[in-house]
């Protein structure tokens, strides 16, 4: 195992783990005012369907970007009219999204299959421009990566030391009590939804025009339902998710380079370790307050909210 | 998720018709807001309704192929309407789904030289045992407390599809196959009907509607289940095992589900595919929640579903829409069930 | 309660419409006028029709038949998801008034076959299988011969003696191809390895990109692939500065301007012509087709800006040779991974035992399982 494939494994990790991470961080926020989106593949596919097309059509990979976060917007306040104007269960609201996403992405992205993009472009750090092409071109990343961290650092800040962060967490953990203090969940809640939506539509779009350069139905393979594994992992904090998409991401770059050293493991049962994990860590702390989720969104799961 | 049974008026030809009718509305509705994205595309709804019609209804192959789409539904919105009236949510029928379709495989390929008469059966029980046990540490955690069963399923949902990879991969493909295994015997098939590509699973999945529908009106079990979903704590002091029915619904919901894999290994396909269901599981729990989980509901919720997709096939061919676009007209269908227009007069269910 | 109703009358009628409009369509809509196609073909393919790959390829060969045979109709498919869909796909075309069925996705082939059986007086023609029947052939280009071509190519344009290859399963075919493109390597360069990645998907975009970062990070030079579309691994490959050779569809050129050597892709227009026509005068008969480089079934694209004339030139030498029947690729004496001979001095490997390969010639890196 040579130094540029161990590098390598880190640096498929980052490149794989961004969008899962942008992903997260946007669910940790919506989940967090107590909504659950089990709908996120549909807003992913659509969110990166929509950048795509507009990548290629615009030529300019930030156009795309943008595109890709009011479409991740626009899907997550179709949930939020759902859930919060008409009150409608949450899982079978998401569940809807998510096959509509299907067919919208898959129709949005039609015409785009096997577009060449202008990807984004990727900057080396400095100092490091001089390393031969190999290595260099392993650390050299897009913006949205080097942008991922001060995102999960300000989703932090944001949650925890703000007051709209704080209204937020309150209207997630009992919103008839942040009613009478005189907040307006349903608002906050779109508010919430609405930032969750694009902070997942940058997610999309680093996948599709940054990463992968591509567009195929159903890309996404099971994103969506992995960020909201990892929002579970990493009990609704930002910068516990930043380890969580790591670990995640880096475990299917870990078992590519195990496969050519001959070291036989299935990869199969190599992506189940996450989730198994996950669960073990739920089991685990399951009872303690401080990792519990958010109250209301716990009665979404216990099916009385 | 609170029961509506309780406090509905009885049962009777009013009501259905009123359920009915709002049904249709509905449908109406979101057949316009597809028909309205079809024009914006440049498509012709008119022409492209009329294809879904007479693909499905238009003809009796039409027909049967909606039955074939149909009967995986039944069962998967069966698993999930049990736990239902318990208060449980179960949104693993698609990992439960998987684990037994990988069960009754095992048994198709392992004892292949068997008469149908004896690996049937074989299959069938596998399958639902390899569902059921799926379903058991999701029932256990919740009945512990330690963690609801919506994320037990939804986490285990995502590694079954990976565990039946590699067995597929690792044990039971051969070089020549791709991503499945070789082709079952005709004695692990289960039987169509009138040689169409209907099989039996339809005629035991309509079965256990029936059986459902009696067991949770005729029998003390039912009674003490919507017991327990109305008010979990006053059944536990009136003595009802509550932590045993929850593990006990949730294997035999697991093992409904693992049918429906078993028939979809055994009767549709004829041979176990990596990832060969596309959200089964999660579009049965939508079919189960829009009909309330009501055994009638869920048995014309599920034709109404399987219409659609199967015309959404057709749609390919003569519209130039991608098949994928019908999952659109699917969900306008339940965004307009979910938001609860005017003429549906619903009181705030869960 | 009037006005509760009204809405829901309102909504009864308009789908009591629909469906009597729908019952009053008598005819399908293709109904034939007067001068009719004198052939309607439908064809399916297992991914989207424009990926720069296999099914780009397969797509732009059977659009050659309509242009040979202006006559023909040809109604296709796209995204068939395997099997099950394929079935409905394929009756939905018969009744639309196909006459021959194209299925061009490896695992339509069962489908195909058993509405074969259905339907007798439909032909069926798959891509890539091995069964046949009354009804039923195949037909397939001859990737082993080019795939050693390419091998050459990367054999000598590589500087580091790794090669990277990208394969969606391991397949028997795909095994076949390595081994092709491996001998291919060693025959001008004996130290050149082949380290083989698998993502266990046809066209999964994010590990296509992961495999071949991982393949290069290793230390290989010179990337290529079996997987539906070569689009990302090439991108990739040419991202890092690495070249890449194409398989599936020439289009695939576009996504490396700077580091492309070459890449074949299947180019079955002429035959699946020749099949129509027999199709239409009636003297169709199923037979198992397989054609190479020389039948004009597999090209080559073109070669990119950095290859050295000294390369063109041998593997057009090589070409030659194959052509001339100088050259069997699968010649013994052929050992395995382990050391075991596999095809021995003075046998060939057969087209029916290339697809059930499970072993790597020697200098390949990767499990074969």
């Amino acid at each position: 195992m040579t130094p540029l494939a161990l590098l390598g494994v880190i640096s498929s990790a980052i490149f794989s783990g961004t969008s899962l991470l942008y992903t997260t961080l946007g669910e940790i926020v919506g989940e967090r005012s107590g909504i659950v989106n089990l709908g996120l593949e549909g807003v992913l596919l659509v969110s990166a369907a929509s950048g795509f097309a507009a990548s290629a059509v615009s030529g300019n990979p930030y156009v795309g970007v943008l595109v890709a976060m009011l479409a991740g917007g626009l899907m997550n306040l179709v949930l939020g009219y759902l859930v919060v104007t008409r009150k409608a269960n949450q899982l079978a609201s998401g569940l809807a999204l998510m096959f509509f996403g299907f067919g919208l992405s898959a129709w949005i992205g039609r015409a785009y299959v096997g577009a060449k993009i202008v990807g984004l472009p990727r900057l080396s750090l400095p100092g490091l421009s001089n390393l031969p092409i190999l290595y260099g071109s392993l650390l050299s990343f897009d913006p949205l990566i080097y942008l991922v961290l001060p995102t999960a650092v300000l989703v932090w800040w944001v949650l925890f030391r703000t007051r709209w962060g704080l209204s937020l967490r309150a209207v997630g953990e009992a919103p008839d009590t942040a009613f009478a203090a005189g907040r307006n969940p349903g608002r906050i809640r779109y508010r919430a939804l609405l930032v969750g939506g694009l902070l997942a539509g940058v997610g999309a779009a680093h996948l599709s025009i940054a990463y992968a350069m591509n567009w195929t139905e159903y890309m996404t393979a099971g994103r969506g339902f992995i960020a909201i594994a990892l929002v579970i992992f990493s009990k609704w904090h930002p910068l516990r998710a930043i380890v969580g998409a790591l670990l995640f991401s880096g475990a299917v770059a870990f078992q590519l380079l195990l496969q050519s050293s001959g070291i036989q493991v299935s990869p199969f049962l190599l992506n189940t370790v996450p989730y198994l994990l996950t669960l073990l860590v739920l089991i685990g702390w399951g009872g303690r307050r401080k990792y519990a989720a958010p109250a209301s969104l716990g009665r979404v799961y216990q099916g009385t909210e | 998720m609170a029961e509506p049974t309780d406090r509905r008026a009885p049962a009777g030809p009013r009501r259905i018709l009123n359920g009915g009718l709002r049904y249709a509305a509905m449908a109406a509705l979101a057949f316009v807001l597809f028909g309205v994205i079809l024009r914006l595309a440049g498509k012709d709804p008119l022409q492209a309704y009329r294809d879904i019609f007479t693909s499905t209804l238009g003809s009796a192959y039409g027909i049967s192929e909606v039955f074939v789409t149909m009967t995986p539904l039944l069962l998967t919105a069966l698993a999930v309407a049990l736990p239902s009236r318990l208060g449980l949510i179960n949104v693993g029928g698609e990992g439960q789904l998987y684990m037994g379709a990988l069960l009754a495989t095992w048994a198709a390929l392992r004892f292949s030289h068997l008469p149908s008469w004896l690996l049937l059966p074989m299959m069938i029980v596998l399958g639902m045992i390899g569902g059921g046990l799926w379903a058991v540490p999701a029932g256990y955690l919740r009945a512990k407390g330690i963690v609801n069963e919506t994320i037990t399923t939804l986490l285990l949902n995502v590694v079954a599809p990976s565990i039946v990879a590699f067995f597929v991969f690792g044990f039971w493909h051969s070089p020549m196959d791709t991503n499945k295994t070789p082709n079952f015997v005709p004695a692990a098939r289960l039987p169509t009907l009138f040689g169409t590509r209907v099989d039996l699973s339809l005629v035991i999945g309509v079965g256990l509607l029936a059986l459902f529908w009696f067991v949770m009106t005729r029998t003390r079990w039912g009674l003490e289940m919507r017991s327990i979903g109305g008010n979990p704590w006053a059944s536990r002091r009136n003595g009802i095992p509550v932590q045993r029915y929850i593990v006990g619904v949730m294997v035999v919901a697991g093992g409904l589900a693992g049918l429906a894999g078993m028939a979809q290994v055994s009767g549709y396909y004829g041979v176990l595919l990596a990832n060969f269901s596309r959200g089964l599981g999660y579009m049965g729990f939508l079919v189960s929640w829009l009909a309330g989980g009501s055994p009638l509901g869920i048995l014309v919720t599920s034709f109404v579903v399987a219409v659609i997709l199967t015309g959404g096939n057709l749609l390919q061919l003569t519209r130039d829409v991608p098949y994928s676009v019908i999952n659109i007209l699917l969900a306008m269908t339940l965004f307009v069930v979910l938001a609860r227009p005017r003429f549906q007069r619903r009181r705030k269910t869960a | 309660m009037k006005t509760k109703s009204l809405p829901s009358i309102v909504a009864v009628v308009v789908l009591a419409a629909l469906l009597l409009a729908a019952c009053g369509q008598a005819a399908p809509s293709a109904a034939p006028t007067e001068a009719g196609p004198c052939l309607t073909i439908g064809a399916l393919h297992g991914g989207p029709i424009n990926d720069a790959g296999y099914n780009q390829a397969m797509h732009e060969s059977v659009m050659a038949i309509q242009e040979s045979i202006p006559c023909v109709k040809i109604i296709e498919a796209e995204n068939v998801p395997e099997e099950a869909g394929a079935t409905s796909t394929m009756e939905n075309m018969i009744q639309q008034g196909a006459q021959m069925i194209i299925a061009t996705a490896f695992n339509h082939q069962y489908p195909a076959l058993e509405l074969s059986a259905k339907y007798p007086e439909v032909i069926f023609e798959h891509a890539g299988g091995w069964e046949m029947g009354p009804n039923f052939a195949n037909f397939f280009g001859n990737p082993p011969d080019t795939w050693y071509l390419m091998g050459v190519a990367a054999g000598l344009m590589t500087e580091s003696d790794q090669l990277g290859f990208v394969a969606a399963f391991p397949l028997g075919w795909t095994l076949t191809f390595i081994n092709a493109f491996e001998l291919g390597a060693q025959s001008v360069n004996p130290d050149a390895e082949t380290t083989v990645a698998y993502t266990f998907a046809w066209g999964d975009a994010a590990k296509e990109a992961d495999a071949t970062n991982s393949l290069i990070n290793q230390g290989a030079d010179v990337v290529t692939m079996h997987v539906d579309s070569p689009a990302t691994v090439i991108s990739t490959a040419e991202s890092r500065g690495v070249y890449s050779i194409g398989f599936q569809s020439l289009a695939a050129q576009q996504f490396a301007p700077e580091n492309w050597i070459s890449g074949t892709g299947y180019t079955l227009g002429d035959k699946l012509t020749w099949l129509a026509s027999t199709v239409i005068d009636g003297t169709w008969e199923p037979i198992f087709l397989r054609c190479g480089i020389e039948d004009g079934c597999m090209a080559m694209a073109p070669f990119g800006p950095k290859v050295p004339q000294e390369v063109k030139d041998e593997v057009d030498r090589v070409r030659a040779d194959i052509a001339a029947g100088n050259l069997v690729v699968f010649a013994g004496p052929i050992v395995d991974q382990e050391g075991t001979v596999k095809v021995a001095d003075g046998e060939e490997l057969s087209a029916d035992a290339m697809g059930s390969v499970d072993w790597f010639v020697e200098g390949v890196n990767g499990s074969p399982k």
